[in-house]
């Protein structure tokens, strides 16, 4: 099966878990129409939509070969799933650490991981980045746009 | 109507409409200059800095984004051949050969007043369309809203260029996303999957960020990691000097060509979700096709970038009739525009032209005025962006990343949306991945609770389904979105038939 027939697969099952949720949603004494009525509609075109790209991959699959199933991917995906990573633990770590802590670290370290710094200087660079950034960011939203930016439970800061 | 014009054309001149509107345009032009950045993901960065101010001063920057990151992809596209939008990719093929022949000023010119007469053009029809067309849509019950929802979702996952199949896959993705957590007729809590984030709903910015920025951002870091500029070696000593008044007299002696390329990125714009990057090919083609030496195209001939660059910012003017007409956006950037329509409280849709008449004419001199400074812009920094474009994305997109993260978060000073916008950003670029378009996806977010609103108040109130196909409008628009699935069908079926008799071509439908 190609990657075609496998997102098919992952959407043609999300849809019926969520289709077979929609099922325990108890109907409105208020309104002839149940909060269950929509969600069954659009969970039912998706679970048909993503069943027949599955018919279709297979019908494919079986024109073409076997062997034509899968190119190899090119591309740099772990500095990918690294990056996502990252960002997540930026979410993660802002209300421990506040939003000028973890944004400090977040710029600084997503910088110096996509472009390695060489020597001091490099490092310096990503921490002026960092600071900067950070600075910024925090006067303009929250001293001039009056955005409340998530202290840190931790640090109070 | 002039009254109105000429009152917030003068609104719109006073220093706190103007200063953002100036700044917006000014950041739109380097957005757009910047290959591998789009005017969508510009925008989405302004969105934030407009939390904390008036609606108009938000729109105005908004549209200044829009308007000068639709002119600004050509500086990099005539200068180094390499567009910096898609809605600028014609530009380069006679742009940069007449660059090349060391005529680029007089090339950037005929780009910039090619943009400003297009997007004035735009303009006109912007004016003179919306009001009537909100007229039109007036008219409308539940079961006209109904199908006319089910049209623009219809059509956009039908024109997208990936297999219809998918398209419409995603279109429907993006309508589950908006059953989850809330019952917008009742308010009634349904499918929150017992997470906390889920109840009361998803709002569709974070998504629309999130979807957007770290697809664009993620498959610029796997193509080429962080360390790569935009453009790795500019010639920062090349002159852009020119005759304003020759280059000038050379757009204006083509009114046809601009008139007709104008139109066509009118009418793209209006189509939902096709945008600049189509319009600025189909004028080039058209363009082409109708001058008296197409030979001349593709070797520096000023039709070619006249052509392009009319149409693309043409087109902006159109996108913008759809959302302020019938509440449907036009393109992502109209997405995000409506996006902050709702965070100041604003209904877009066809009564907001009446109930917001200030607001609604405050956009079209934004817009308006937005040209102008566009070209003020683009004649004192012209020279800048070649420096802009040096900046190493390694430095740009953990700063881009940050502005995502506030603007989730400003939404209603929650942590939640940054969750939000992280799982959808991860979603985002799984469907680029697997070659799912983002456009219906987003449209579904938008539209899903809307069609399910009106479809459930089309049934409280005549529960009879034959109405949506009897009613006149309704029936039209019911038989316009299966013909535009049944058209896209046959196109797509037709493409990867003539791929396969070229020598087996994937089939992908």
């Amino acid at each position: 099966m190609s990657r075609d027939g496998v997102a098919g697969l992952v959407v043609l099952a999300a849809s019926l878990v969520l289709f077979a949720l929609t099922l325990d949603l108890k109907d409105s004494p208020l309104v002839p129409i149940g909060p269950g009525f929509y969600p069954r509609i659009v969970l039912g075109v998706t679970a048909a939509l993503a069943a027949l790209l599955v018919a279709a991959d297979v019908l494919a699959m079986r024109r073409r070969g076997a062997a034509a199933a899968s190119a190899p991917q090119k591309g740099n995906r772990a500095l990918v799933a690294v990056s996502f990573g990252v960002f997540a633990l930026y979410a993660v770590a802002m209300p421990w650490l506040g939003f000028r802590i973890a944004t400090f670290l977040f710029v600084g370290g997503l910088n110096a991981l996509l472009d390695p710094p060489r020597g001091l200087r490099g490092w310096g660079r990503a921490a002026v980045l960092a600071l900067a950034t950070t600075l910024l960011a925090w006067y303009v939203f929250e001293r001039w746009l009056l955005v409340l930016l998530p202290r840190g439970r931790w640090t109070d800061f | 109507m002039f009254e109105l014009l000429g009152a917030a054309l003068l609104g719109i001149l006073q220093a706190k409409y103007l200063i953002p509107l100036a700044v917006g345009t000014f950041v739109g032009v380097i957005g757009g200059s910047l290959p591998g950045v789009t005017i969508t993901m510009t925008v989405i960065v302004v969105l934030p800095f407009t939390f904390g101010l008036d609606p108009l001063q938000g729109l105005a920057a908004m549209t200044g984004v829009y308007v000068g990151g639709s002119a600004g992809g050509l500086v990099t596209a005539i200068l180094l051949g390499i567009p910096g939008t898609p809605s600028a990719i014609a530009t380069t093929f006679d742009g940069h050969p007449l660059a090349r022949r060391g005529e680029p000023g007089r090339a950037i010119w005929i780009g910039v007043w090619a943009s400003f007469f297009g997007g004035l053009l735009g303009g006109v029809f912007l004016i003179a369309a919306t009001g009537p067309l909100a007229q039109f849509a007036l008219q409308f019950g539940p079961w006209e809203f109904f199908a006319l929802f089910l049209f623009a979702l219809s059509m956009v996952a039908g024109l997208v260029e990936a297999s219809l199949l998918k398209g419409l896959i995603a279109g429907a993705l993006g309508c589950v996303v908006k059953v989850l957590g809330n019952d917008p007729v009742m308010g009634q809590e349904r499918l929150t999957l017992g997470l906390d984030v889920l109840e009361g709903g998803v709002d569709f910015l974070p998504v629309l960020i999130g979807v957007f920025a770290f697809s664009q951002i993620m498959g610029e870091v796997e193509r080429a990691g962080g360390a790569r500029r935009f453009a790795e070696a500019v010639d920062r000593t090349v002159s852009l000097a020119v005759s304003q008044l020759r280059v000038l007299a050379e757009v204006v002696s083509r009114p046809l060509l601009v008139l007709w390329c104008s139109f066509i990125g009118v009418v793209i714009g209006v189509l939902p979700a096709i945008g600049g990057s189509a319009a600025n090919m189909i004028a080039y083609d058209q363009a082409k096709k109708f001058s008296r030496r197409p030979q001349a195209f593709g070797t520096g001939t000023p039709e070619g970038i006249i052509a392009s660059e009319s149409a693309n910012n043409a087109n902006v003017g159109g996108s913008l009739v759809t959302i302020m007409a019938f509440g449907i956006p036009g393109d992502a950037v109209t997405a995000v525009m409506l996006g902050a329509l709702t965070i100041h409280g604003i209904q877009s849709g066809p009564l907001f032209i009446m109930q917001n008449a200030k607001l609604a004419y405050g956009i079209f001199a934004a817009y308006i005025l937005a040209h102008f400074v566009m070209v003020v812009v683009l004649a004192l920094s012209a020279r800048f962006m070649l420096r802009v474009v040096t900046v190493p994305k390694a430095a740009l997109f953990p700063v881009v990343l940050v502005l995502c993260a506030v603007g989730a978060y400003a939404l209603n000073n929650t942590m939640s949306n940054v969750y939000m916008l992280f799982a959808f950003g991860v979603l985002g670029y799984l469907m680029v991945k697997y070659g799912f378009p983002l456009a219906p996806f987003i449209l579904g977010v938008i539209l899903g609770d809307q069609i399910e609103i009106n479809l459930v108040r089309a049934i409280m109130t005549d529960s009879n389904p034959l109405l949506f196909f009897t009613r006149p409008i309704s029936g039209a628009l019911i038989v316009l979105s299966v013909a535009s699935v049944v058209f896209a069908a046959w196109q797509h079926r037709r493409h990867h038939g003539r791929l396969a008799a070229a020598g087996g071509g994937e089939t992908d439908f």
